[in-house]
């Protein structure tokens, strides 16, 4: 008895020692851009004194913790659609932070680089296109020398965002893949194996000879996967790497900057690319949130959207926002109120 | 096959010292087989761990934090050890796991007592379905629950106090029932004699069947910590993380298994896993060690 | 005797913890899976479709009811040997001594060891070994997990059984022995009819331990969303699909993922009745 009063005791002591301490923002949702959102949030703790807790829930997850207003910020790969919008308490702004692409990793030993184009790409995950040796791969291949292997698909079994720009860009480029499978962050995949998370996929596709996969770009640049070139809505043949994706943020953007910008018509475009967002309520005077929580919680934005935290998006393999998008986050980011009035200047 | 038995039984072959013998030592040499697999899947699996994590074991790595993907990166560009530790994850499961077993402990003995004093009756016997059904929940959905009952309306926010009770949940059915079991094995005559000393009811319990059953409650405890450690699912939705050590139940806080799943899907950091894993079976260890140290003091 | 009155009024409201936490569990459980309740009804049980696409949302929960009894049940029939083994190694022919301490505390260090740790192990371990034998084409699928899953429900198993063994009362074994029994008939009609209740109740545990692990599983199975046809095809288990589409579902899709878990209990509940009803039938 004696001893469950003192461990309550100390508790609440705990609990009382951390009132006088710097600001703590907490944030929460996709995994997509998590490696760099760490990286930058440390710098900013030393930077700024202020403490930024970031879960990587999910998308799901992140949108679902905003709307029960128990985050600061939620972070999703996938936007918010006019229905969702609907279904959140108040109306929610998105700040893209950076993007990241889908690349297509392979398992074939002694082949150097392949050229797929959508048509092609589709097939194969459609199941039509089911060895290696198939006449399609070798027209658009001249010089590889394919073997007779049937063809392992590996998908996620995780939703995620990665398979909904995957999906999304795959329902834009071809009929078939539209009115079967469709777009979404988890899909009924006609044929394959599903392996959880990206080093999940990766790791099937290391292991199992005559693979082909999808892949989040922040984890094949740093693996350094061999992946295939695709080729884009200009007839090139892109390689997936960060300027090529920042490339397709290029084009014309929306101004609440909600667009998936797979099948980009930039001519350096990788065409499987897409921005991840930063998601908070446009009116910060909710649930007895002080001023301060919210200047706190915008400063950090307005800083990931900067110079210096789009710098350290590039040295850990995420394309930062070009300038244009920049500035639409920028100016995003002053039209959030804290009742009534502007945040920040 | 009745055939060879009815020769048997009539050659008094079936209860010959020969035939009894021969079984008692297949069976003995089928119990050293299987234990010896047993063991050996242990040997697999913990060397595989050592192997893989040694490297990345130093003294850093029980006083920093845990690392960001740049750091990471460029330590092993340059063949380095990745600099930082977990010490943030180590509190942060401590942490945890002390307050859920101040919620689960106390709770489960208790409701174990309840069910070994009353165990024919047909309420404890719903009771005890419950609790073994409680066991088969997925912790994903144990962290479901604590996210709405705890999360949303308590802390309103992620928190450690959430995370805490998710664990206790889990704790609760493995600590019941083992404290139960453990209880039923105590030889009634002793309880019959205290009794018929006159000792009150608390006593009884408190004095001769708990002190009786004393191992039988540490292994059931010692299970249930060890269970808890190691659970990602829960806590994610729950406590959700923390760059820093953390002592206030109603913020988030961090844990030695977040950061090994976020470890994991880092590409720069996942060497860091098998580590991290090492921490923990040696701190079930050091438990371990504890609990029959304990044990053998009271004997 | 009113301190008598007193206690057994405080263990009787103690046990209604258990009651209030389930029912907190199967009330949410139950609010959240309205939606899908309401639109698939009975089907839900039987249809083997499961399709998150936007416009034509269709789920059944077959396919992972039918994985997830496959996995736990066999890995139950995996680990009960070897566990039942372990647990005579430890507390009755090696009891006592340094081995049998040390043994007892390495398969209790395999609880410690997070599910995540499991599955990657499996994955470079196992998997590979099972393309080896020619058995599957990339190593997934249910036997590679109910394989790890034994692994893991061993010292579930073996910890209460361990208990319950090592109390069974010298004196009634010492006797059987001046009877002129052999060690296996002490242990077939001494330590076992003692030992039963506790050992029963370690393999309900250890299979709750199956069939609610989500990690480990979902990294093995390959996630088909196909009705396994053999030992070595991939399939889906209910704990594995709700821990890998939660994060990221909404509406229609989340609500068929709470009903999926509300069915676990369900099924958890069968299985364990079940598995009482067999042990009381063989005793």
């Amino acid at each position: 008895m004696k001893k469950s009063i003192v461990l309550v005791a100390l508790l609440s002591l705990m609990t009382l020692g951390n009132k006088v301490s710097a600001q703590s923002i907490s944030g929460a949702g996709a995994t997509f851009p998590e490696p760099f959102y760490n990286a930058a949030f440390a710098t900013y703790q030393r930077l700024a004194n202020a403490k930024v807790t970031y879960g990587g829930i999910g998308s799901g997850g992140g949108i679902r913790s905003l709307k029960d207003k128990i985050v600061d910020f939620g972070a999703s790969d996938a936007f918010l659609t006019n229905q969702e919008l609907h279904g959140m308490p108040a109306p929610v702004v998105h700040i893209p932070t950076c993007s990241g692409a889908v690349v297509v990793a392979y398992n074939l030993p002694g082949v150097k680089q392949i050229k797929l184009t959508p048509t092609v790409l589709a097939s194969i995950f459609l199941g039509q296109i089911r060895n290696w040796n198939h006449p399609a791969l070798k027209k658009l291949n001249p010089g590889v020398r394919f073997p007779n292997k049937e063809i392992t698909v590996v998908h996620r079994s995780d939703g995620s965002g990665t398979t909904n720009m995957f999906t999304d860009y795959l329902t834009k480029v071809n009929n078939v893949w539209r009115s079967k499978v469709g777009a979404g962050k988890t899909v009924n995949w006609p044929v394959g194996v599903g392996a959880k998370g990206n080093p999940g996929v990766a790791g099937a596709i290391h292991q199992t000879q005559g693979s082909i996969g999808y892949i989040g770009s922040e984890y094949a640049f740093a693996q350094r996967e061999p992946s295939a070139l695709i080729q884009n809505k200009a007839g090139k043949f892109i390689k997936a790497t960060v300027a090529s994706t920042s490339a397709a943020g290029k084009g014309k953007i929306p101004a609440d900057t909600r667009v998936m910008l797979t099948n980009s018509s930039a001519p350096t475009a990788y065409p499987i690319a897409g921005f991840t967002w930063l998601l908070i309520y446009k009116d910060q005077a909710y649930n007895n949130r002080s001023l301060a929580q919210a200047q706190a919680t915008l400063k950090l934005i307005d800083w990931m959207v900067s110079r210096n935290a789009q710098g350290l998006a590039v040295k850990t393999n995420y394309a930062p926002l070009p300038a244009g998008v920049a500035a639409r986050a920028k100016a995003i980011l002053r039209t959030v109120t804290y009742k009534g009035k502007r945040i920040l200047k | 096959m009745d055939n060879i038995i009815n020769i048997g039984k009539t050659a008094g072959l079936l209860s010959s010292i020969g035939y009894r013998k021969a079984k008692n030592n297949i069976f003995k040499i089928l119990v050293m087989v299987f234990s010896f697999l047993t063991i050996s899947m242990v040997f697999l699996i913990i060397g595989t761990l050592l192997v893989k994590g040694y490297k990345q074991i130093n003294l850093a790595f029980f006083t920093q934090v845990a690392p960001d993907t740049f750091t990471a990166m460029m330590a092993t560009a340059n063949g380095e050890v990745i600099p930082g530790g977990i010490v943030n994850g180590i509190l942060g499961s401590i942490y945890l796991v002390l307050i859920a077993s101040a919620i689960a402990i106390p709770m489960g003995i208790v409701i174990g007592v309840y069910l070994s004093e009353n165990s024919k009756k047909k309420y404890a016997c719903v009771i005890r379905d419950l609790a073994d059904i409680m066991q088969g929940v997925p912790s994903i959905v144990i962290g479901i629950i604590a996210y709405i009952w705890v999360v949303v309306p308590l802390t309103k926010g992620y928190s450690v106090l959430a995370g805490g009770v998710a664990l206790a949940i889990m704790m609760l059915p493995l600590i019941v029932r083992s404290t139960e079991e453990s209880l039923k094995m105590v030889p009634d005559t002793l309880k019959e004699a205290a009794i018929a000393l006159g000792t009150p009811y608390y006593k009884v319990i408190w004095r001769v069947l708990i002190p009786t059953s004393f191992s039988g409650l540490i292994s059931g405890i010692l299970l249930a910590v060890s269970r808890v450690l190691g659970e990602t699912a829960p806590l994610m939705l729950t406590t959700l993380g923390n760059p820093d050590v953390n002592w206030n139940v109603a913020k988030p806080g961090s844990a030695v298994p977040l950061l090994i799943w976020q470890f994991y899907n880092d590409p720069n950091m996942v060497n860091l896993i098998w580590s991290s894993t090492i921490f923990l079976m040696g701190f079930v260890l050091i438990l371990n060690l504890i609990s029959k140290w304990i044990g053998a003091k009271r004997k | 005797m009113n301190s008598d009155k007193i206690l057994k009024r405080v263990l009787f409201f103690s046990s209604l913890v258990i009651v209030m936490i389930a029912a907190a569990m199967v009330f949410s459980l139950f609010e959240g899976s309205l939606p899908s309740i309401s639109k698939f009804g009975w089907r839900f049980l039987i249809s083997d479709k499961w399709d998150p696409t936007q416009g034509s949302e269709n789920y059944g929960a077959l396919l992972f009811i039918v994985g997830t009894i496959l996995t736990s049940v066999l890995a139950l029939v995996i680990a009960i040997p070897l566990a039942f083994c372990t647990s005579l190694f430890v507390a009755e022919y090696f009891h006592g001594t340094k081995l049998a301490s040390i043994v007892g505390t390495l398969v209790d260090l395999l609880a410690g060891i997070p599910s995540i740790i499991y599955g990657l192990w499996g994955f470079y371990i196992l998997c590979p070994l099972v393309v080896e034998a020619g058995l599957s084409p990339q190593g997934f699928g249910i036997f590679t997990s109910a394989l790890i899953l034994a692994i893991m429900i061993v010292p579930y198993a073996t910890s209460l059984s361990n208990t319950t063994i090592a109390m069974v009362p010298n004196d009634l074994k010492e006797a059987a022995y001046a009877l002129g029994a052999t060690r296996l008939e002490v242990i077939r009609t001494v330590i076992l009819p003692n030992a039963r209740s506790g050992m029963t109740a370690s393999y309900i545990l250890a299979f709750g331990r199956a069939i609610g692990e989500t990690l480990a599983v979902t990294m093995l199975i390959g996630n088909e969303n196909a009705i396994p046809h053999g030992l070595f095809s991939t399939g889906n288990t209910m704990a594995s699909v709700i821990a890998n589409q939660f994060g990221e579902a909404s509406g229609l899709q989340l609500s068929a993922l709470i009903e999926l878990a509300l069915l676990l209990f369900v099924i958890t509940t069968i299985i364990n009745a079940i598995g009482k009803y067999i042990i009381k039938k063989i005793g």
